[in-house]
């Protein structure tokens, strides 16, 4: 079969080249015909019948606090661009001479913005009026030059918490390489870069909508396109927080003063009220025009503004940490309530001697007075009790150690001295037990964030039963891992917080407010830094009708927690629960 | 390499591949011009994908060149069987793009198992066609060819892709001239299909009315069935309207979006009009590369594939159409000159078929892209971006490679 013959008569050959040879020249003629024939006016129609995509930014979504007034809103700049294909160089004297800016920084930018031949290109933004109208006088030299409207962040309330907001950024060409996100970005878009911005992004960011308009050669809109349909933006939504504008206000001002933190939440669904680190710095630093001397002002000031002290700033507890020990002497059944230790003012372990903050002794103390008076000698003796790997296990069940997982994009873990980690960093002989006496009291290789503290003082006032602190106000609380303790150990590590902050020798008393009906719970710490004086630490909650609030204080190289912190924190508590202000934790159980 | 598998007293038809090789180069300037202007994710540009695309483009080619031409004889049904099922698969699985054409094979990029069902139908009447006891003048014969050709169409057409369907069916008209039927049959066969296709157009149809009585008239057939025969196709004419407007909207618009699923009335004449617009700009020498202000602001969805044509015309102008056409045309009469020269019927059919794939798809592609048929997405042998097409083109070329290698002595 494969070798069937092949006779096809030579007419056939010929009636199927003519065939082709006609399809060919029906082909070639058409093309003739448009290309050169009809060049002329299609030619003409290419000039003035030009379509141009423009991308319609979509809002972001604003970010509120948790009664609905605007942290973060957007506001509208006119920018303007210029298409690499028509425009001339000319014409950025012209612009120069209009805006005032000079052409080397237009010519950078246009530049900077460059996303093809035939893409507009951003020269400048926050144009102003007269700017405007300058550029539209000019409009028949400035052929390719266009303005539009971009929406920028602005921050209407007036408070600073740039730590907790973030900022956006402007997507540029070198920066666009480098995002890694399933979002789809372009150069000039925003991008949030820091903060809530950054963690909310896919939330706030919104999808960018088209706008097809008919050009004609002048760059000049002659009306809409036929036949395409626009795509609209779809705005980003807005992102309810749970920060209390007052509060968060009344708090700024509070701390203004010093160098440290302040972070109030709600032990009974995690949400952040308040969040100070300061000091702090206005979020318009990040629009508009900073000059680069104030941004190296800022970068360079020693205070570090920059830094976020609640997540990122690393810290030795101090005595607020004596509760560990407490609890692992009250879990392990190691200690009677009225068994004494006497306190002499000075504890000699080895070859080291470990001194008390009062110079004189508190005499003989129990547990409770230990805690309330914060008795460092019981503490130096009553831990030799426990086990280290007992006592780092507790430290980890109460979050030290690991992140807390707060909805920020970075946050620091701290340093939870393990034995691996002892072993490496002083090798097995280089350390003794009485490392541990030190990290009983919140001190040596030990350092923890804010953040941690916060969860860790909340464990304790809601019995283990708390949840992760967040920002998002409509987000379902996630409770915190899980630490189970006897009812009678958290019964009686709360009454000696509570001792603390109203017995009359309690290190906290200066924390409580003294309004009817508040029960005030807490402990101060006066940590050793080696860096410079005491920092000053007050950890505490307040409850008054089943509503709840946490406080975690601390003011860098203040000194005594109780002296200096601690008066702070009842500021705080009498701003939240005195004179029916206690609506912001009324709002808090609505929210849930 | 190529000595080992075939004997070298055997010439093969290579210089064909200078033609597509030409061609080849023609389409990757194109598609660098438009990659110049595509930012998005870097260096993932239809440029670059069509050089990745060219891999297992030479892979499938040498392969079909090292696979002796009887087996491709003696197995080419059981293909058939394959491909049929293989064009199935597509309705089983979710659609890409609203259709049914692409099988996800785990890979970034999807295979389309109807490009490989034009050259195995092709190759499948071929073998049909070369058959000693074919009785190639009898009318009837002509029924189950056409029937090879419509099965898989037909299947194809629901995915749907009209554009391959048709594409499909073609190649049975030429192979069966060749082989050697009465063009009056295959004319009989076809008139019906001009008869209703012309009947929107007042002209059209009358020319075609015209025409119809000139074939009748130097067919000469039996004098009664001539003139029913010429009457059925003028009323079917006639009532083709009628039954059309007697259609409801959504009925008519069923139909429609089966014929161009792309369908939308102001869309398609709108990619028309701007693909015009695009190629009449371009004038004789073209704008220059990357210069095409239409190719790069215009918004022709396909312009890396279906509306190639517009971005050569406007950047390079009618001289390099026109040379694009020639070394078609050239192309086309070369693979025909092989059939006529061929020794076996088998391979001078293959070789006609592969042609008539050839031809129709530059016809349809750039008729479409100049406004002289409807919207139809073809893409350009050889030129427009995609993986299997390009894979499919090259194997027609190692076909035509092989079946043209013996008659050369």
């Amino acid at each position: 079969m494969l070798k069937s013959k092949n006779l096809v008569p030579r007419s056939r050959l010929l009636i199927t080249y003519l065939f082709i040879s006609l399809i060919f020249l029906i082909l070639l003629i058409r093309f003739a015909q448009i290309q050169l024939f009809e060049y002329k006016q299609y030619k003409k129609r290419a000039d003035i019948n030009s379509i141009r995509a423009l991308p319609v930014s979509a809002p972001r979504g604003l970010i509120l606090d948790r009664n609905g007034h605007i942290l973060v809103d957007n506001f509208p700049t006119y920018i303007l661009t210029a298409s690499p294909n028509k425009v001339n160089h000319n014409n950025f004297s012209i612009i120069s001479s209009c805006t005032g800016i000079d052409t080397s920084s237009l010519k950078s930018n246009f530049k900077r913005y460059y996303r093809g031949r035939f893409i507009p290109s951003r020269i400048t933004k926050d144009l102003s009026f007269d700017e405007l109208s300058c550029i539209e006088e000019h409009k028949h030299e400035l052929r390719g030059i266009n303005y539009s409207q971009l929406s920028e962040r602005f921050f209407p309330a007036n408070v600073d918490m740039s730590h907790v907001l973030g900022y956006v950024k402007e997507v540029d060409r070198s920066l666009l390489q480098n995002i890694n996100s399933d979002l789809e970005y372009n150069v000039g878009d925003l991008i949030g870069w820091q903060g809530i911005e950054k963690q909310y992004e896919h939330l706030l960011k919104g999808e960018k909508g088209i706008l097809y308009s008919q050009v004609d050669a002048f760059g000049r809109e002659a009306g809409t396109v036929k036949g395409i349909e626009n795509i609209k933006p779809l705005p980003g939504e807005d992102l309810f927080t749970t920060i209390d504008l007052g509060l968060q206000k009344y708090m700024e001002k509070l701390m203004s003063k010093f160098k440290g933190v302040s972070l109030i939440t709600d032990p009974l669904s995690g949400q952040i009220l308040s969040f100070v680190s300061s000091p702090d710095f206005s979020p318009e630093i990040f629009t508009g025009n900073t000059t680069l001397h104030e941004w190296r002002n800022l970068v360079n000031d020693p205070r570090k503004p920059l830094l976020n002290r609640i997540t990122n700033g690393l810290y030795p507890p101090g005595s607020t940490f004596k509760m560990i020990t407490a609890i692992a002497l009250l879990e392990g059944l190691m200690i009677e309530e009225d068994e004494v230790i006497e306190c002499s003012g000075i504890y000699q372990y080895g070859d080291r001697l470990f001194k008390c903050w009062k110079i004189r002794g508190h005499g003989k103390v129990n547990l409770d007075q230990a805690i309330a008076q914060s008795c460092n000698i019981f503490f130096y003796q009553a831990v030799q009790r426990i086990s280290m790997n007992r006592f780092i296990n507790l430290c980890r069940n109460f979050g030290f150690g690991i992140k807390t997982g707060i909805d920020l994009p970075t946050e620091l873990t701290g340093l939870l001295p393990t034995r691996d980690y002892m072993n490496k960093r002083y090798t097995s002989r280089g350390w003794s037990r009485g490392h541990l006496l030190n990290m009983a009291l919140g001190q040596g290789d030990l350092l923890v964030t804010p953040i941690q503290l916060s969860v860790y003082i909340n464990k304790i006032a809601t019995s283990g039963e708390t949840f992760i602190p967040h920002f998002d106000l409509n987000k379902t609380p996630e409770p915190v891992s899980k630490i189970i303790l006897k009812n009678q150990t958290w019964a009686k590590i709360q009454n000696y917080l509570f001792n603390t902050a109203n017995s009359i020798n309690g290190t906290g008393i200066a924390a409580n407010p003294k309004i009817n009906g508040l029960k005030v719970y807490g402990k101060t710490g006066t940590a050793q830094n080696p860096h410079g004086d005491d920092h000053a630490w007050f950890t505490g909650y307040a409850e008054k009708d089943e509503k709840m609030v946490s406080i975690v204080l601390l003011i860098e190289n203040g000194g005594s927690g109780g002296k200096i912190a601690a008066p702070l924190a009842s500021d705080a508590f009498e701003y939240i629960f005195y004179n029916n202000r206690d609506r912001i934790v009324n709002n808090v159980e609505n929210s849930i | 390499m190529l000595k080992i598998a075939y004997n070298p007293s055997q010439k093969f038809p290579l210089s064909i591949l200078f033609l597509p090789i030409l061609l080849i180069i023609i389409g990757l300037l194109a598609l660098f011009s438009i990659s110049v202007n595509q930012f998005g994710v870097i260096a993932i540009t239809a440029f670059t994908k069509q050089l990745l695309f060219m891999i297992p483009a030479i892979g499938g080619f040498l392969v079909i060149l090292f696979i002796p031409k009887y087996i491709i004889h003696k197995y080419i049904y059981v293909a058939y069987g394959l491909i049929l099922a293989l064009v199935a698969v597509p309705f089983l699985l979710s659609t890409i793009a609203g259709t049914h054409r692409w099988i996800n094979i785990g890979l970034p990029v999807a295979f389309q198992p109807s490009e490989f069902a034009k050259w195995i139908v092709v190759v499948s009447l071929a073998r049909y066609l070369s058959d000693h006891n074919l009785e190639i003048k009898k009318f009837s014969t002509l029924i189950f060819p056409i029937l090879i050709a419509l099965f898989p169409a037909t299947i194809i057409l629901q995915q749907p892709d009209l554009g391959t369907a048709l594409i499909l069916l073609t190649p049975v008209f030429p192979m069966l001239y060749w082989v050697g039927s009465r063009p009056f049959h295959l004319f009989m066969i076809l008139a019906p299909i001009f008869s209703i296709g012309t009947a929107f157009h007042t002209v059209s149809f009358t020319s075609w009315a015209i025409i119809m009585g000139i074939i009748l008239y130097i067919s000469r057939p039996n004098l009664i069935f001539g003139i029913v025969f010429y009457f059925v196709n003028i009323f079917l004419g006639l009532l083709a309207p009628l039954l059309w407007n007697g259609l409801r909207s959504y009925q008519q618009k069923r139909i429609l979006t089966l014929f161009n699923p792309e369908l939308d009335p102001l869309g398609a004449a709108y990619q028309t009009i701007q693909s015009k617009v695009a190629i009449g700009s371009g004038g004789f020498f073209g704008k220059g590369m990357g210069e095409g202000t239409q190719t790069h602001l215009k918004f022709l969805p396909v312009q890396e594939s279906d509306f190639i044509v517009s971005v050569i015309g406007e950047e390079f102008g009618f001289i390099t159409i026109a040379f694009m056409l020639v070394i078609f045309a050239l192309f086309i009469m070369k693979i025909v000159n092989l059939a006529y020269h061929s020794n076996e019927r088998f391979a001078g059919l293959v070789l006609i078929g592969i042609a008539t794939i050839f031809l129709s798809h530059v016809f349809v592609n750039t008729a479409m892209s100049t406004g002289l048929i409807p919207v139809k997405g073809l893409p350009l042998p050889f030129i427009s971006a995609g993986g299997s097409f390009l894979l499919s083109c090259f194997i027609m070329v190692s076909l035509i490679i092989k079946m043209g290698m013996e008659t050369i002595e």
